[in-house]
């Protein structure tokens, strides 16, 4: 309080009032602190039970904050006031009208800084040693005091690069010389940190090798102990049941739901007759999730890599680092799991893009460079995880595991491969070959590992092939794509007069032939039956849209067995049991349009739709569709709904940021084709067991719905009885001001009704009289 | 039973208002003539012509003798039912969003938009008689509001509080006595539309932007229920007879043009009051949908809506037979 300040005068409680507002008008820290300083104080003369001591502890708070605000103008003014520019504390007291600011005689002060001000003394700067900040450089060049200097400005140049350097020591021996090792300090020990990790064994000539290391360390490594502690073994915690979702009694199945960019990953059960959240966890991914093919593990997605998760609890299984890791891939018998990372690790350039992973082991088993373009899988499995290929310029590379090397250490020469496939059950490839001058396009069948061409089919006019295995392996479709006419403009060759072959292999036939069916118009989609011998076709120019069906049979041409025609759909979804399919208009131009199809009579079950949604997804046992509208696609309506297989709605759920849902896989049924045949024989007899459960479900499900209405609505009664008794009590006001008309209810006031008849005019006729 | 399609107006609908005996039907719209019809068979009775901007809020009186509107050109006029000609005539300095009458008519309250350098304001008149000399008295209570803008309005049955829902979903009670705050709640998390009293005026349903309706306790403020949907909500009204509420509103009419009616959702949507359970949709608008209202006997309900139509929906007999079970 030396520094000169000045002091309004306040004599009445009102001003004072008024005086507090405008200083808490004005925000600062400066009255932050005089607030606390000031309550402080009020608490301290309410111990003196002395009101009128309060007015000056205000006036003192009071006049700090002015002194702040307006120190300089103040001192001027002051000048002029009472030509005293000294003012201070001491005078302020023995002025008779200002107050008395000092403390009373014989008041001690018992309150410390800590309790007064806490959380100021919080914020005050710690004292920190600076070793953190302090390296050691071993291995520098001895010289002599003459080239000291040299020596300093050839160290600094080395190590200014990874922050300011505010202190160094050269330690000399007696006659000047350095000793060989220099200290460095930096200004943070995160400077420091990255020093050591670049310049440790930083070669800077041929007899200097740097040493580098934080000086810390020195102390760490000098506390370790002279006898070693050997580790004590971990006790062997396993995964616990990983196929536990599968011993499910009802059978229920499982999907995983995705809400923005993996804010928050859900994994539902799907029990009737709602879904049930078994698992919720937020930032489980960063970006999508994937369920390997036999639905054993949930992958997701991290910046380090890609991360497993098993049992029922979804604990963690084994994590595989590859750094910003986008897609990946299973084998089907889930072994092996392949990675891409199309940007790759910057800490880690030399790690290849694609590596393959054991995934029971977490070990990496081969990586390879991605080539060329090409569609994702690059690498495709066989049926038995046994090989895997992938197509190259002109070479078909076949690998084998557990080796991992190129079958018969050599890739096959095959010139103008373009795709092929591998059959979901035997190890045979698909491969087509595209027309090269007088050579024609051709698509062969090779088995693996001999090598042998079990089929090969010449084709003409060929302008693409897509290779479409049915999923038991019984057919393959080839759908060729091809031209009456064709021009080469500027390197790029352009087709017109196109029209579509299907070219059909019977695979379990002698020889295996071919049939073949031509279409004339453009093929939007092409489905086979899962299980069974038919296929779908959709085909045709918008708005004349048609979806056919054919059936393969064992030493026939395909037959058409059913068109529809002018339908609104773009993608085709056989349910996993085959017989039941869904038509449906994806994306904008589709306009969400669903026909729920059985292809036993080719009965339309249902028509409906799901506008703007993006996907079509069946359960594994083709019992329920989900139809989805996934923010990736649309920011508006997102959410899924689930159908029954008949196309019955049961369940809509509209989520915000819903951008991902995928059903749990199953691995193949164990029973036996006899069984299966057996259960499908005697359905009728399971169908009533199964049927009372349902029902017994449903009932217990609308009981307890009708036991939470019932619980709300007596709630609700108990608070309106309450409110209608006030509004009864009420008449006489209302009736008071509506002039005595009772208007409470529309016939309230029969006295007051002024009945009035308004004539309408209905309609006119005329009638012509002869 | 196919609707009353009521097309009079030739822009988009701003409120509609059943009389207190519900055999007529006041609307207003963008078109600056508020109408009124026979709700009975839709007949147009006749316009009131004189605004010269878009009417934002209409009301009439309980014995159906005076109308009062107001507009976007900065006038708030009172009418006489009968001859439909204007008997009062208030220039304001921005916007008049809402009017009502007070429950015995003898009071009027008209709120401003917040506009230039003119704030939101709250106005009690007298207009008990009401002739050319209105335009300069003086209100009876003029309530400044600093905050959010007032968006919807009601007055208690005793002529004591008002209720104003803002810009900002606040909720706050008024005493007309003191022209004091008595309380506020935020329970809206966007523009509350509209608000509207079940039948004796103890309980309100409020619409808002922030795609839901809510019901309130009037005494306290008491949030009671939520109706939720997927869109702003514009318009709710509670059912005179059963615990039923009906929400109208749809996609914003900004970005309807890049939108089908099928992703807009203008239907009007039927919610259970206690268990806020959705069990009835009616379709028919091709814009969204701006002010429903119940006909004072329960048995029908209109909406007006962004396409100039108010339409006027008489009850199947299997809406008087549905039941909740409970």
């Amino acid at each position: 309080m030396g520094q000169p300040m000045t002091v309004e005068r306040v004599t009445t409680r009102a001003q004072l009032g008024q005086n507090l507002t405008v200083a808490t008008q004005q925000s600062s820290p400066y009255l932050e602190r005089a607030q606390k300083w000031f309550f402080s104080i009020k608490f301290i003369s309410g111990a003196l039970q002395n009101c009128d001591i309060l007015f000056p502890r205000v006036l003192l708070y009071r006049s700090t904050l002015t002194r702040v605000k307006m120190a300089k103008k103040k001192v001027d003014d002051k000048n002029s006031l009472n030509g005293n520019n000294t003012k201070n504390e001491s005078d302020l007291s023995s002025n008779d009208d200002e107050p008395n600011f000092s403390d009373p005689e014989g008041y001690v002060d018992n309150i410390t800084d800590e309790e007064l001000l806490a959380d100021i003394l919080k914020q005050k700067p710690k004292e920190t040693d600076g070793v953190e900040s302090v390296i050691v450089v071993d291995g520098v060049p001895q010289v002599g005091p003459d080239r000291i200097e040299k020596l300093k400005s050839v160290i600094n140049k080395i190590f200014v690069k990874f922050g300011s350097i505010v202190n160094e020591y050269y330690p000399v021996t007696e006659n000047g010389h350095t000793k060989g090792y220099i200290f460095l300090e930096y200004s943070s020990p995160v400077n420091a940190a990255e020093a050591v990790k670049l310049t440790n064994n930083f070669k800077l000539d041929k007899q200097h090798t740097f040493q580098v290391n934080l000086f810390t360390d020195f102390t760490k490594y000098e506390a370790i102990p002279e006898e070693w502690d050997p580790p004590k073994p971990q006790p062997y915690e396993g995964q616990g049941d990983v196929h536990h979702y599968l011993l499910e009694p009802d059978a229920y199945d499982q999907f995983a739901v995705v809400l923005g960019q993996g804010q928050s990953v859900q994994i539902w059960q799907n029990t009737q007759p709602d879904p049930s959240l078994l698992e919720e966890r937020h930032a489980w991914t960063h970006a999508y999730i994937k369920w390997s093919p036999l639905g054993t593990y949930l992958a997701t997605f991290h910046k380090q890599g890609i991360a497993l998760w098993v049992g029922q609890k979804f604990s963690q299984y084994k994590r595989y680092a590859h750094a910003n890791a986008q897609f990946i891939d299973f084998s089907p018998c889930e072994k092996y799991l392949v990675t891409y990372s199309p940007q790759g690790d910057p800490q880690h350039p030399q790690q290849k893009g694609i590596i393959i992973w054991d995934i029971r082991t977490g070990q990496e088993k081969r990586s390879f460079n991605p080539e060329g373009p090409s569609s994702w899988p690059i690498f495709r499995w066989s049926h038995d995880d046994k090989y895997f290929g992938r197509v190259g310029n002109d070479v078909l590379s076949i690998y084998e595991t557990p080796s991992f090397g190129l079958l018969e250490k050599k890739s096959i020469k095959i010139s103008g491969i373009r795709d092929f496939s591998w059959s979901p059950t035997d190890n045979i490839v698909a491969y087509w070959v595209a027309e090269d001058k007088d050579v024609p396009a051709s698509v062969t069948l090779l088995e693996i590992p001999n090598r042998n061409e079990i089929r090969k089919k010449n084709l003409f006019n060929v302008a693409d092939c897509k290779i479409h295995w049915q999923k038991s392996g019984d057919y393959l479709c080839v759908k060729v794509d091809r031209y009456s006419k064709v021009r080469k403009e500027k390197n790029e060759t352009k087709y017109s007069g196109m029209y579509c072959n299907f070219e059909i292999f019977h695979m379990r036939e002698k020889q295996i032939p071919v049939d073949s069916v031509e279409s004339k118009e453009p093929i939007q989609a092409f489905a086979w039956e899962p299980v069974g011998s038919k296929f779908a076709v959709i085909h045709g120019e918008s708005p004349n849209i048609n979806v056919s069906f054919y059936e393969v049979r064992v030493g026939q041409a395909p037959i058409l067995l059913k068109k529809f025609e002018k339908r609104a759909c773009n993608h085709l979804f056989w349910s996993p049991g085959g017989q039941f399919i869904v038509l449906a208009g994806l994306g904008s131009n589709g306009g969400g349009s669903l026909e729920f199809v059985d292809t036993h009579e080719f009965l339309v079950m249902n028509t409906t739709d799901h506008f703007q949604m993006s996907d079509v997804e069946w359960d594994p046992t083709g019992r329920y569709v989900t139809t989805s509208v996934s923010y990736w696609k649309t920011k508006v309506d997102t959410g899924y709904w689930i159908w029954s297989f008949q196309g019955k709605i049961l369940k809509r759920v509209n989520l915000e940021k819903f951008a991902q849902l995928l059903w749990r896989p199953r691995p193949a049924t164990l029973l036996s084709e006899e069984k299966q045949k057996e259960i499908k024989k005697n359905l009728k007899k399971y169908y009533p067991q199964f049927e009372s459960k349902d029902r017994m479900r449903q009932s217990k499900a609308s009981k307890e719905l009708i036991e939470k209405r019932a619980a709300l609505m007596k709630e609700f009664n108990e608070y309106r009885s309450k409110r209608i008794k006030e509004y009864n009590e009420n008449k006489q006001r209302r009736l008071q001001l509506r002039n005595n008309i009772d208007t409470d209810e529309l016939d309230a006031d029969p006295q007051n009704v002024e009945e009035e008849i308004v004539e309408f005019f209905i309609k006119e006729e005329t009638t012509i009289l002869d | 039973m196919k609707p009353l399609l009521l097309h009079g107006h030739e822009r988009a609908i701003t409120q509609i208002k059943y009389n207190r005996e519900g055999d007529l039907l006041f609307s207003s719209s963008k078109d600056n003539k508020p109408n009124v019809w026979y709700s009975l068979n839709g007949e147009r009775l006749g316009t009131f012509n004189g605004h010269q901007g878009a009417v934002w809020c209409i009301d009439v009186d309980w014995t159906t003798t005076r109308f009062l509107s107001g507009a976007g050109d900065n006038t708030l006029k009172v009418w006489d039912c009968e001859t439909g000609k204007e008997i009062g005539n208030i220039s304001t300095n921005s916007s008049v969003r809402t009017c009502l009458f007070s429950y015995s008519g003898n009071m009027a309250v008209y709120t401003t938009d917040k506009a230039l350098k003119h704030n939101c304001e709250i106005f009690i008149i007298d207009v008990r008689n009401v002739d050319e000399s209105i335009s300069h008295a003086d209100p009876i209570l003029r309530i400044p509001i600093k905050g959010s803008r007032v968006s919807s309005i009601l007055w208690d049955n005793l002529d004591e509080t008002i209720i104003t829902g803002h810009e900002n979903g606040d909720l706050i009670k008024w005493d007309l006595k003191s022209g004091k705050e008595i309380s506020s709640t935020r329970e809206h998390e966007h523009l509350i539309n509209d608000m509207q009293w079940n039948k004796d005026g103890t309980m309100f349903v409020t619409a808002s932007k922030d795609h839901t309706a809510k019901l309130f306790d009037a005494a306290d403020l008491m949030l009671l229920k939520t109706y939720k949907t997927e869109r702003p909500v514009n318009s709710a009204a509670i059912s005179p007879i059963f615990e039923h509420v009906v929400v109208g509103g749809g996609q914003d009419a900004m970005d309807v043009t890049t939108t089908s009616a099928r992703v807009g959702k203008f239907d009007s949507r039927f919610f259970h009051m206690v268990f806020e359970e959705e069990f009835g949709r009616v379709k028919g608008h091709f814009g969204p949908i701006n002010s429903v209202a119940f006909h004072p006997d329960g048995k029908s309900y209109s909406s007006g809506g962004e396409d100039g139509y108010v339409r006027v929906h008489n009850f199947d007999s299997s809406y008087f037979e549905y039941n909740f079970d409970y």
